[in-house]
């Protein structure tokens, strides 16, 4: 469950808020699209709603943004990572880059948990079955395509079980087809009762996988 | 010497004998100059003996860690360091040093290609080339210092901030003989050590 209760953001050394007082309810399950023209603050949304900001990039917030009722600034950056996943616009920069297979890299985020290895396995496999990509597991995430780095970053972020998804533009630098394969996976993991925030363009992928669509700097 | 010849012997034993003849052979520039300055030049003063041995130091330092990095993929690396109990952000920096010069690379090409498209001459004379390097330096720079911050918050997004230690996947695999002969090296390092202080404390 996200929530924000005019939560107004401006980032770190400037005067401009970034983010206007902006009030916004998900409950668990729903999947809600955010619209809006470049520079609106469609990512800067979507930095407020996972907590990153200003919990990781600093910066002053306004207002309240709940994750399942926890207030945001109150929480740690690995708590929540576990509590909300936020997958960006470049796949590029999602992996790590130090792992030889897909399997290794979606497992990444339950290893830093410290968690026991089956639990890790069994994580990892279900991640990897959500976004339907069983079949990457031991291919080298260095030689994916842009759809398949997007969906082996989504799973990376699924492994961790956050209640919760931010998606920052995901399908923007992928051709219609990548788009069709997220879009099919961002299904999937609504149909798990994941809470889903998507900030697009692609008026064909909100339309396709959201239940309703706020245009931003509107009233929801 | 005995580290340049250990080092050949390992080099062997692993196949990777070509890419070690390879990395001694681009020290040919620097062995020659070391001989000319040495053994030739009345001002080098060290004559060819004091040149065999520089050469030999350079052998003895460059060889084992070309060797290191031809056999030992990155992530295995990391991995082993992590299994020894080394700090995850210890772990990352090294890793993230190790992929700098790649991920530098692939950036490079891709500005490269942005500014082509946008008419810059990057191909030609020596002087095109130049004036061609300059406007690929910023974004370059830039473009660099923003995926370090996205990485972080990537990083972030994958708890890699969580206390505690890391589960490992896997244990890279460690037998008798590595044991062995890592320990004989530490032995014959320190060895060697103390032979050289107590021949500079004779002199």
């Amino acid at each position: 469950m996200i929530v924000l209760e005019e939560a107004a953001y401006r980032y770190p050394g400037t005067s401009v808020w970034a983010l206007p007082p902006t009030s916004l309810e998900l409950q668990p399950g729903d999947v809600v699209g955010v619209r809006g023209a470049n520079e609106r603050g469609k990512t800067t949304l979507c930095m407020v709603a996972a907590g990153l900001a200003p919990v990781t990039i600093g910066g002053e917030l306004r207002g309240r943004v709940l994750l399942d009722g926890r207030p945001t600034v109150d929480l740690a950056a690995h708590e929540l990572a576990q509590r909300c996943g936020v997958l960006f616009d470049n796949p590029i920069v999602q992996l790590t880059g130090l792992h030889h297979t897909v399997y290794e890299e979606v497992a990444f985020g339950p290893c830093n948990l410290g968690l026991p290895l089956a639990e890790v396995r069994q994580r990892t496999q279900a991640a990897l079955g959500l976004v339907e990509i069983e079949h990457l597991a031991e291919r080298d995430p260095g030689h994916l395509s842009g759809g398949e780095t997007q969906l082996v970053a989504l799973a990376g972020l699924l492994a961790l079980r956050p209640g919760n998804l931010v998606l920052d533009e995901p399908t923007s630098r992928l051709d219609s087809e990548r788009s069709r394969l997220v879009a099919d996976a961002i299904i999937r993991v609504a149909e798990a009762d994941v809470t889903v925030l998507i900030a697009e363009h692609d008026d064909r992928l909100l339309g396709r996988v959201c239940g309703r669509v706020v245009e931003l700097g509107q009233k929801p | 010497m005995g580290v340049a010849l250990l080092t050949a012997l390992a080099a062997l034993r692993a196949g990777r004998a070509r890419r070690l003849a390879l990395a001694a052979l681009a020290l040919a520039p620097v062995a020659v100059s070391s001989l000319l300055i040495n053994a030739l030049l009345p001002a080098g003063g060290g004559g060819l003996t004091t040149a065999v041995a520089a050469l030999l130091r350079l052998l003895g330092a460059t060889l084992p860690l070309t060797l290191l990095f031809a056999t030992t993929e990155a992530p295995d690396l990391l991995n082993d360091l992590e299994a020894r109990g080394a700090s995850r952000r210890v772990v990352f920096v090294a890793g993230a040093a190790l992929a700098a010069v790649p991920r530098a690379q692939a950036r490079a090409v891709d500005v490269i290609e942005a500014q082509r498209a946008r008419g810059l001459d990057t191909e030609g004379s020596w002087r095109r080339r130049l004036r061609g390097v300059l406007p690929l330096i910023t974004p370059l720079i830039i473009g660099s210092l923003a995926e370090v911050e996205e990485r972080t918050m990537a990083l972030e997004v994958r708890a890699f901030g969580a206390p505690g230690r890391r589960t490992l996947l896997h244990r890279p695999p460690d037998s008798r003989g590595q044991q062995v002969a890592r320990w004989a090296m530490a032995a014959a390092l320190a060895l060697g050590v103390a032979a050289r202080a107590v021949a500079v404390a004779i002199r």
